[in-house]
């Protein structure tokens, strides 16, 4: 039993069909120790930890390469469940709790306490009654040693979403020989103060015996929790660290890295700052899963301005507030004339166009043809390709397979013909009926937000070279949000990363990978330094 | 061997089948006017007449024999029960003879060939110049007949009772005569009777004058043919029993059966057709549309096959199609604007009855009549659709349940409306306490077919119902029209994908409304095209069903929940309403006796419409 390591995954390699998501990844992790897993978004963290709970989505796909050892004993985990009775706990980054149930029934749930009764000797363990009495108390002992002080009995409906971490900590605590727990960004939810008390109770539970799998993107609270460290950057390993023999930077430097050769390169010119064309302030919007929460800046007439930071952060919801698609509050003035938020018509009248994430929920009428995609916004908000038959508007068939035949050849869109519909086309070239759609509108101002995500590396190389053209050759105004830092350096004049609904910093695309590491987690690179 | 392959031998197969029944069929089908038929229907003639004469001696002979055995029995005394006994015996005795042996004919039955043919023409004379006579008659009559009916009806009306549905006006013959001329035919047909009986008696020895005057009636009968055709002819011969004498009956049977070979024809190369291009038509068309549209065709070979007039059940179909086409009509906007299948539609429903009702109560007739109708019902529609749209805003996502319940609510609703409402007019109350009839006859004094009649013309047994096609194409076009529209545009982009039409700035629940208040209202005027071409006015439960048929054509049609077509509502109204038209009969043909056929009816169509559904593939973005 006194194996160095708690749990060793060795030499991990998954491939979901031609993709490899993970490639001869180890991990280690001793007994009592808090070790942290960095990793930007797709760098196979939660591939990593579906490996490790025997999760049906890894079976499902044809199982993976490597060993799990738990103790040095060669181990295989074949369900979620299996894992539980091997003392492996999770606490999840969605609450697993049942809302209308009591903290002491969701701590115990399927684990409970019962008495026999004449009915259950009859039927069964089914039937048994509920100690009710021995599972406050064990519930009040886990809640204990997580330091909380409610009541056992309060019903988790209601509850402030810090104590539902805890209480789904306690859960995990209180199952019997638990020896492994993992925390899936457990502080992305919680207050300042609450953090600050996660981390203590960490820790206290580290000290109990049980180890820690901390997965964060805060590199601070690494710094602070951890013990020890592992890096993934797409699906490799990086390198395991001490924290005692690391820095701040470091950690951001490994976690950025360099990927790849850019895909289009952009010659460096200087940034225009002659005019401002999109002025924010104060922005917050109300999109969930993507708040933004006070946002102020400045876009300058004729530069493309790249939004990035990790997923979650609020960089979607900038140009879903600006454009009205989500509930927003803030002061926006596009070229000097206030834009009025909470409308999406006024922002696409003032000329401003997007390209949304959200291809198939936002982008595309998927049952239309590629045709009435391209011109349905101009259409309806400019009053363009109608024609006028007294008070009667009907859409001018010619005008608008006109444009659509130069849309298709312009952006080389793959398709039968205008009329095929966008439903039936490949990402790439539904991205590309989005573009065309947007230009369509003849807009002043671009926001294209994800404008690569899901399609393949051709089409991205054309994507961003459209926007490239469209900045030098019409002097468009560009804002483009992707979780691509890559993608954002090779063709931005500057480049804003967005951290927990807040701007962190506005970055030159030649800045060091430490410093977005840093911005990316939130911490200024100048201030650190 | 590929599936391909299976596909062109198993048409080819078909094909060939198909070659040689036209040819068959081609060769003897022109044989019907010449002289092998006339041949054939002489020969089937003469010998039903000998068979019926045979029967008829038969039964002669048991006669004697039975008053034989009466009269032995009485000379020796024999108590009446004892000599009826001996009777029966006799009579048994005597039959059975005859039949076991038959009765053969004594002499040539050539000679009868001559003197049948010409009574057979003496015989038509008399009936052709008989119904003449009677037409005129009826002509004559007709106008007194008619004003004679209105009276009464009018009468009714005043004394505040129903009138009931209106019939066709007979004229009385009690009144006619024979003309000379008919004296003269009927005479000199007699004359030539003398000899066919002269014929049979040399032919039967056995046949007594008395006995010749029994069998009369079934003699003419056998060989009157008034403007019967070959077909005719041969299925009453054949049903006579009298096809084994045949000389040669399968020439005779091809040539009986020369046009259905032809139609066996036509239905091969149809099937083979589909066969050899299933995949492409699977995927122009899906599966549904196939199934019906063979089922289709089927029931149209089917009722060619017994001999159904299919020119007037086509017809039939056009002015069914015509009714209903509005209201599946109705479905599209819903659909389009994203509240699903709008099964709601019994509002729209009821707003058009009530419009109906106001012009009646009115007295508005005619064109006009229908004109207030439409427009009443339409504001009605209009405002109840508005708030129904109201209620659908609320309640999104929940569209199909919602719907449903609204309709059946409504009808529950009017059914206690109908009953308080205050209308006056006597056509439209029960004669006696409060309340609306459950069905109102329209008539000339309403729009009674007020489109079916509009430039209506006939080909045949084929009417054009111009009118209501008219209608049907007209609104057909507007709603076209509409969708093409900015505001039809924005409407079925809302239903397509709302999120996408709230970020181009479009007012979902204004667009929602739109469709669902346009949903309503061609709902109202659906139900009055529906009711013009009914002739009667249904109330109370009545339009309950008919969000669900309307529901069902739409589907059947090509569309699915979330987008459709005007075409699929012409290729659906049609589908639909045709295999019901040509169900009916065929199932009546099938399984006589009415009820089965109903129920057959009922399973046939709602069993395809389920299949069709499971099946609802296609080239669902085409």
């Amino acid at each position: 039993m006194s194996a160095e390591y708690v749990l060793e995954m060795r030499n991990i390699t998954k491939n979901y069909g031609e993709n490899t998501v993970l490639s001869d990844v180890t991990l280690q992790v001793r007994p009592g120790e808090i070790h942290a897993l960095l990793g930007e978004n797709g760098a196979g963290k939660s591939t990593l930890m579906n490996v490790l709970f025997g999760m049906p989505v890894i079976h499902a796909t044809g199982g993976f390469g490597g060993e799990v050892l738990l103790d040095g004993e060669a181990t295989h985990i074949t369900s979620p469940h299996d894992a539980m009775t091997k003392g492996i706990g999770m606490v999840h980054q969605e609450f697993m709790l049942l809302p209308g149930f009591t903290v002491t029934e969701n701590i115990k749930l399927n684990r409970e306490v019962t008495r026999r009764n004449p009915v259950s000797r009859l039927l069964g363990r089914n039937m048994e009654t509920l100690d009710m009495g021995a599972m406050s108390s064990a519930a009040r002992k886990a809640l204990d040693s997580v330091g909380m002080s409610i009541d056992e009995y309060t019903r988790v409906e209601g509850m402030p979403v810090g104590y539902m971490q805890f209480v789904e900590i306690a859960r995990e605590i209180d199952k019997t020989g638990i020896k492994l727990l993992v925390f899936d960004e457990p502080t992305a939810v919680l207050t300042e103060s609450e953090a600050q008390q996660l981390i203590r109770v960490m820790k206290a539970i580290a000290e109990s015996g049980i180890a820690i799998i901390f997965i964060t993107h805060r590199l601070d609270e690494v710094m602070e929790a951890a013990d020890s460290i592992t890096i993934l950057r797409d699906g490799k390993l990086v390198t395991r660290l001490d924290k005692e023999k690391t820095s701040i930077v470091e950690l951001a430097e490994q976690m950025i890295g360099r990927k790849g050769e850019a895909m289009v390169s952009v010659e460096p010119r200087a940034v225009p700052q002659d005019e401002v064309a999109l002025s924010v302030r104060d922005l917050y919007v109300n999109m969930s899963g993507e708040e933004v929460r006070g946002v102020s800046f400045d876009v300058f007439k004729g530069e493309i301005l790249g939004i990035g930071g990790l997923a979650g952060q609020g960089k979607l919801g900038i140009p879903n507030g600006v454009m009205s698609l989500y509930a927003s509050s803030g002061e926006v003035e596009i070229f000097g004339e206030t834009l009025q938020l909470g409308n999406a018509a006024a922002a696409l009248k003032a000329g401003i166009a997007m390209v949304s994430e959200d291809r198939k929920g936002v982008g595309l009428l998927l049952d239309q043809s590629i045709e009435d995609n391209i011109a349905f916004t101009a259409m309806q908000v400019k009053g363009e390709y109608l024609t006028k038959i007294g008070p009667i508007k009907l859409k001018n068939s010619g005008a608008i397979r006109h444009q659509a035949e130069r849309m298709i050849k312009e952006l080389d869109i793959r398709c039968f013909g205008p009329t095929q519909h966008s439903g039936t086309l490949s990402g790439g070239n539904q991205q590309k009926v989005c573009i065309a759609r947007a230009l369509t509108m003849k807009p002043r101002f671009l926001f294209v937000s994800e404008p690569t995500r899901g399609i393949d590396i051709g089409a991205k190389k054309l994507v961003l070279e459209t926007l490239v053209k469209l900045n030098r050759e019409m002097g468009m105004t560009i804002v483009m949000v992707s979780s691509e830092l890559q993608e954002l350096r090779s063709i931005c004049d500057r480049i804003m990363i967005v951290s927990e609904g807040k701007l962190v910093d506005i970055l030159p695309p030649d800045a060091s990978d430490a410093d977005f590491g840093l911005a990316m987690s939130g911490i200024k690179p100048d201030e650190h330094k | 061997m590929t599936k391909n392959k299976v596909q062109r031998i198993v048409a080819i197969v078909l094909v060939a089948v198909a070659v040689v029944m036209a040819v068959v069929g081609g060769i003897h089908l022109p044989q019907r006017s010449g002289e092998k038929a006339t041949a054939i229907i002489e020969e089937l003639r003469i010998r039903t007449l000998l068979d019926v004469t045979g029967v008829g001696l038969v039964d002669t002979y048991v006669e004697i024999a039975r008053e034989e055995a009466m009269a032995k029995g009485k000379a020796e005394g024999l108590s009446l029960k004892e000599r009826k006994v001996k009777a029966e015996e006799a009579m048994a005795e005597t039959r059975a003879k005859y039949e076991s042996e038959g009765v053969e004919p004594q002499a040539d039955t050539a000679i009868l060939l001559p003197v049948v043919a010409e009574y057979a023409a003496q015989l038509e004379v008399y009936y052709d110049l008989k119904t003449a006579a009677e037409e005129a008659y009826v002509e004559a009559h007709m106008a007194e007949a008619e004003a004679a009916a209105e009276a009464e009806r009018q009468a009714k009306i005043d004394a505040g009772q129903e009138v009931g549905e209106e019939k066709p006006v007979t004229v009385d013959m009690s009144g006619f005569v024979a003309t000379p001329e008919m004296e003269a035919a009927l005479a000199s047909a007699d004359e030539s009777f003398v000899a066919v009986g002269e014929a049979l008696m040399q032919i039967y020895p056995a046949l007594d004058d008395s006995a010749l005057k029994t069998l009369k009636p079934t003699i003419t009968n056998v060989v009157l043919q008034q403007g019967e055709g070959f077909t005719q002819l041969y299925d009453r011969y054949m049903a006579a029993g009298s096809g084994e004498a045949l000389t040669n009956p399968v020439n005779a049977w091809l040539i009986r059966y020369a046009d259905d070979l032809l139609y066996g024809t036509a239905a091969l190369i149809v099937l083979a057709l589909i066969v050899l291009f299933y995949e492409t038509l699977c995927k122009k068309l899906g599966i549904p549309r196939i199934v019906l549209g063979v089922f289709f065709i089927m029931l149209c070979f089917m009722c060619l096959w017994f001999d159904l007039s299919l020119p007037s059940l086509l017809s039939n179909t056009l002015v069914r199609m015509g009714m209903n086409a509005v209201m599946v009509l109705a479905m599209v906007p819903g659909i389009q604007c994203g509240i699903s299948l709008n099964l709601g539609l019994p509002i729209g429903l009821v707003a058009g009855l009530i419009g109906g009702l106001c012009t009646i109560e009115w007295g508005i007739p005619g064109v006009w009549g229908f004109i207030v109708a439409i427009a009443v019902g339409c504001l009605i529609a209009a405002v109840c659709g508005w708030l129904y749209a109201l209620l659908l805003n609320r309640l999104k996502g929940e569209e199909m349940s919602v719907t449903t319940y609204v309709g059946f609510s409504i009808v529950s609703l009017m059914c206690i409306a109908w009953l308080v409402l205050p209308f006056n007019s006597l056509k439209l109350r029960w004669p006696m306490g409060t309340g609306l009839r459950n069905t109102i006859g329209l008539d000339s004094t309403n729009f009674k077919h007020i489109l079916d009649d509009f430039l209506a013309f006939e080909i045949g047994d084929f009417t054009i119902p111009t009118g209501l096609l008219l209608f049907m194409a007209l609104m057909c076009f507007l709603m076209w029209l509409f969708t093409r529209s900015k505001t039809g545009v924005a409407m079925s982009a809302v239903g397509n994908n709302p999120r996408f039409a709230e970020a181009t700035g479009i007012n979902v629940d204004k667009m929602r409304i739109i469709g669902t208040v346009l949903s309503t209202v061609l709902g109202a005027i659906g139900i009055l095209v529906y009711s013009q071409s009914y002739g009667f006015m249904q109330l109370y439960t009545a339009p309950r069903q008919m969000g669900f048929i309307a529901a069902s054509a739409i589907l059947i049609g090509g569309a699915s929940t979330s987008r459709c077509k005007i075409s699929h509502v012409i290729i659906g109204t049609f589908l639909f309403q045709g295999v019901l038209t040509l169900g009916m009969p065929v199932a009546n043909v099938l399984v006589p006796g009415s009820t089965i056929s109903e129920t057959l009816r009922i399973l046939i169509s709602n069993g395809i419409i389920l299949y069709a559904l499971t099946k609802s593939g296609g080239e669902s973005r085409a």
